[in-house]
């Protein structure tokens, strides 16, 4: 009895020992969005281990981000919630002298709309949401609207993302993405009930294998998801809707609760140096907002345009702002109600 | 009828395990896809080299042991103070522990920890995790061991004292011997229970405490994946020689 | 002294079982933060959101297919549990058979079920092999494979009060019963089953309440789309953000679970705990 009492004193012991005098940083990011490379040679040449895990949506990360305490240094929010999330209170303002590669980014990202002064994120990836299918088996869909054929019935997905449900019944209406009416947005939702018996599943970038794989045939998808996937099964393809399509850039941003403010902006920085983003675009298949990694990049990359789509396509996209209080709680009601018919 | 039922329970153990057996079959399976192609350890492989899989499965080790001494110690005496005292608040609120939803379980107490954090300036972790494994794991201790105290005539606990014996001496020496075989088996309930638990864990589980169970179902969610077929296997395996081992321990 | 023996679970009880509930008890009574979390004012309005014939859609649908997998699991049950409790060398080689998958993982089990029933899983690719099929049977995210996972999951569950019961049964009501004349069927569904309402009412209790709350099944088995009770709740404290309304659904949850527990403690055995 003795015996026993000790051997578990001394494994419930170890789970506080740590043998790891490094110190410690921990990245909370989306999957598949960094190189093989990228963290190990960052815990080699600053001699510090890095926890890095991953996430499928902004609302996971918001979800164990929000109540200040999470544990994370770095998150990767889409610009949209990034306002937000300093109202809040939650994140740590950048200080631009610990970031001498700055000046890397693309001009269009040096001032951003949702923040001008690039006070609380450094934008890092960016892409566009459209419409991935699968060449062999079907007709390229042209418009949103075509995700509504009875022919997809059980093999079609959508991103489990509010907005961007939403925003693609708005479009395939012809009203505009970042709608906050009523009406509009009641119209929006019968359409999304109406769809949802051909819809298979709500995923996000965890439908890639099953694209690849061939269960799935046609998915609401991320340019870059897609991208990734397109990589892996040359049978697929994608493109950006007819009637408009959202613009969306992921930022690094640094938590107020983090511990160690100095070493995150090591990493922000480091992750703005030209190689290790031109690295991430290599293993990732990502569009990256930095235009001194962008020039490093193969011209097949470049001028990917599922990654990089074109001046003139890029005209029909629209980055979605931060959407006020009433509106946002509006939509995330008609949300619960998609998904709960 | 004997003839007929025994084809039918056949068939349905044929149901409960012909599905585990095909996993652990196609663990084995070169291809990924679901076609045979031939034997191969390579999932294997790549489950012993993935260091997040692997530090998952300490995790789970780790808050399975410590979780289960501590929820078997307080069952046990739970058990024993209703067999002799009996609470109807205690036991209602046990039967309930056992009948709520996980989901309920595992949003009360993020709840009442983000709550307390305001306070104890903790963050969710490995502690949250085992103190959130103790909660749900209380009530089917307590009931294996009433089961086993039911057994037990409570004279033989009277004799002592009246031969002398203090109440915690009576119990040391006397109830809890007894008693044994129905800690170890809640022990081993408990354990299981802790090991395979995802819906609460992945609720109250902080930046360091990610559990075999979540990296499974990451892994799932993103479709069907051979190395955790070959994960399932070893949980199967491991877990199959538990039980056979507790047994032979019982009937020894 | 006697009372020092409960003090643990008496911690429990107010630490990790009674607080938490409070807790979400007030957070059901709160308003939801626009990004997350709760803030003032206080207000009933999440209980009348439930009661929207939407949500009475979902309960509805979720005690359908709660109910439908506890009865697939009583029919299967009883008889297995019948033949472990006639067998007389064997009966612990046959109890362990069936304890076996209930030791390993509820999420390998499950995922079991996601490697079978895929599109390119095993039953579809020997269907293909075979020409049975042309092309391949959507057999996942539907109800169906739902309440074949809850059944899968759940079996034994249901057996080990059953066979409880049944074991205890006096072989001698049974031989009486054959005496008097009653045929194989008879004997069967006017005394045994009587008999072993107890293991009845133990086992339904056991499987129905954690189908109603069931998340993970209908999450990997349904994909997000067979949206059940559980699923609601994870959902609003997630995307849906909308922490006071998963609480008043949960407390809802936990009424139901009360009141099942209630029944069967009125009209079932007295004694578990």
């Amino acid at each position: 009895m003795r015996r026993r009492t000790f051997l578990f004193g001394a494994l419930a012991g170890s789970t506080g020992c740590r043998y790891d005098r490094r110190p410690r940083l921990n990245v909370f990011n989306w999957s598949a969005y960094v190189a093989p490379s990228t963290i190990p040679n960052f815990e080699r040449e600053f001699g510090v281990r890095v926890r890095y895990a991953t996430y499928e949506s902004n609302e996971e990360m918001l979800a164990k981000v929000i109540t200040g305490n999470s544990g994370w240094d770095i998150v990767f929010p889409t610009h949209n919630r990034v306002p937000p999330m300093a109202a809040m209170g939650l994140l740590s303002p950048l200080d631009h002298r610990r970031l001498t590669n700055l000046g890397n980014l693309e001009p269009a990202f040096r001032a951003p709309a949702w923040d001008p002064e690039l006070r609380w994120g450094v934008p890092y990836m960016w892409y566009g949401t459209g419409i991935a299918f699968n060449r062999s088996v079907m007709p390229a869909p042209r418009a949103w609207a075509d995700l509504w054929s009875g022919r997809l019935a059980g093999r079609l997905t959508m991103l489990d993302d509010p907005e961007d449900v939403l925003g693609a019944c708005l479009k395939k209406l012809g009203l505009p993405f970042e709608s906050t009416d009523a009406g509009e947005l009641g119209r929006a939702r019968r359409e999304a009930i109406e769809q949802k018996r051909l819809v298979r599943a709500y995923l996000n970038a965890e439908v890639r294998d099953q694209l690849v794989a061939g269960d799935v045939l046609v998915a609401q998808m991320w340019s870059t998801t897609a991208a990734q996937a397109i990589y892996d099964a040359p049978s697929l393809d994608f493109v950006f809707p007819a009637e408009g399509f959202p613009l969306y850039a992921d930022n690094a941003v640094i938590l107020r609760e983090s511990r160690r403010q100095e070493l995150a902006h090591e990493f922000v920085n480091y992750l703005l140096r030209p190689r290790v983003s031109a690295d991430i675009v290599m293993a990732t298949r990502t569009a990256t907002a930095n235009a001194a990694g962008k020039a490093l990049l193969p011209e097949a990359i470049r001028t990917n345009p599922a990654l990089y789509p074109p001046e003139e396509l890029m005209r029909r996209g629209e980055w979605p702002g931060t959407l006020p209080a009433a509106a946002q709680r509006l939509r995330d009601r008609i949300w619960t109600e998609i998904k709960a018919a | 009828m004997k003839r007929g039922l025994g084809f039918y329970a056949a068939g349905v153990y044929g149901f409960l395990h012909l599905p585990l057996a095909i996993l652990v079959a196609f663990s084995f399976n070169t291809s990924r896809f679901t076609v045979w192609e031939g034997l191969s350890l390579r999932w294997y492989q790549a489950v012993f080299t993935d260091p997040e899989m692997m530090e998952a499965a300490w995790n789970s080790v780790v808050i399975a042991v410590v979780a289960t001494v501590i929820s078997t110690a307080a069952g046990t005496l739970a058990a024993y103070g209703l067999w002799k005292r009996g609470s109807r608040w205690i036991s209602g609120s046990l039967y309930l522990s056992l009948v709520t939803p996980e989901i309920v379980t595992g949003i009360s107490l993020l709840a009442f920890f983000q709550w307390a954090f305001r306070w104890l300036n903790w963050q969710l972790g490995l502690h949250t995790v085992i103190l959130a494994h103790v909660s749900f794991s209380m009530a089917y201790v307590a009931i294996v061991v009433s089961a086993r105290l039911r057994t037990l005539d409570p004279a033989l606990e009277e004799a002592a004292m009246d031969l002398g014996a203090t109440e915690w001496r009576a119990f040391r020496r006397v109830t809890l011997p007894a008693l044994m075989p129905g800690i170890v088996a809640a022990a081993l309930l408990a354990l299981t229970i802790s090991f395979d638990d995802y819906v609460i864990t992945s609720l109250v589980a902080g930046v360091d405490s990610q559990t075999l169970p979540m990296v499974i179902y990451a892994m799932a969610r993103r479709g069907a994946n051979p190395s955790i077929n070959a994960i399932s296997a070893i949980i199967v395996v491991v877990f199959g020689a538990l039980i056979i081992v507790s047994q032979r321990m019982r009937d020894a | 002294m006697r009372g020092w023996f409960l003090l643990p679970a008496r911690l429990w009880l107010w630490l990790l079982f009674l607080a938490p509930l409070a807790i979400v008890g007030g957070y059901s009574l709160l308003t939801r933060g626009t990004y997350g979390g709760v803030e003032l004012p206080w207000t009933f309005e999440n209980y009348q959101r439930t009661l929207d014939p939407l949500y009475g859609a979902i309960l509805l649908r979720s005690v359908v297919i709660a109910a439908i997998a506890t009865a697939l699991c009583l029919v299967l049950a009883f008889p297995l549990a019948l033949f472990i409790a006639r067998a007389n060398e064997r009966k612990n080689l046959y109890l362990n058979l069936v304890i076996l998958p209930f030791w390993t993982s509820f999420l390998v089990r499950t995922y079991a079920w996601l490697f079978l029933l895929r599109d390119t899983g095993l039953v579809n690719t020997v269907l293909l092999r075979l020409g049975i099929t042309s092309a391949p049977l959507p057999l996942l995210y539907n109800d169906g494979a739902v309440v074949l996972g809850l059944v899968y999951g759940f079996l034994p569950f249901m057996v080990l009060p059953l066979y409880a019961t049944i074991e205890r049964m006096d072989p001698a009501l049974l031989e009486a019963a054959a005496d008097l004349g009653a045929r194989p069927w008879r004997t069967f569904f006017r005394v045994v089953v009587p008999l072993a309402r107890p293991g009845i009412w133990a086992g339904v209790v056991l499987v129905f309440i954690p189908c109603l709350g069931a998340y993970l099944t209908p999450d990997l088995l349904g994909g997000g789309k067979s949206v059940m009770i559980g699923n609601l709740v994870q959902n609003q404290f997630t995307t849906a953000r909308d922490w006071p309304f998963g609480a008043a659904i949960s407390l809802g949850l936990m009424l139901i679970a009360t009141g099942a527990l209630g029944i069967v403690y009125w009209r079932g055995p007295k004694e578990i705990l």
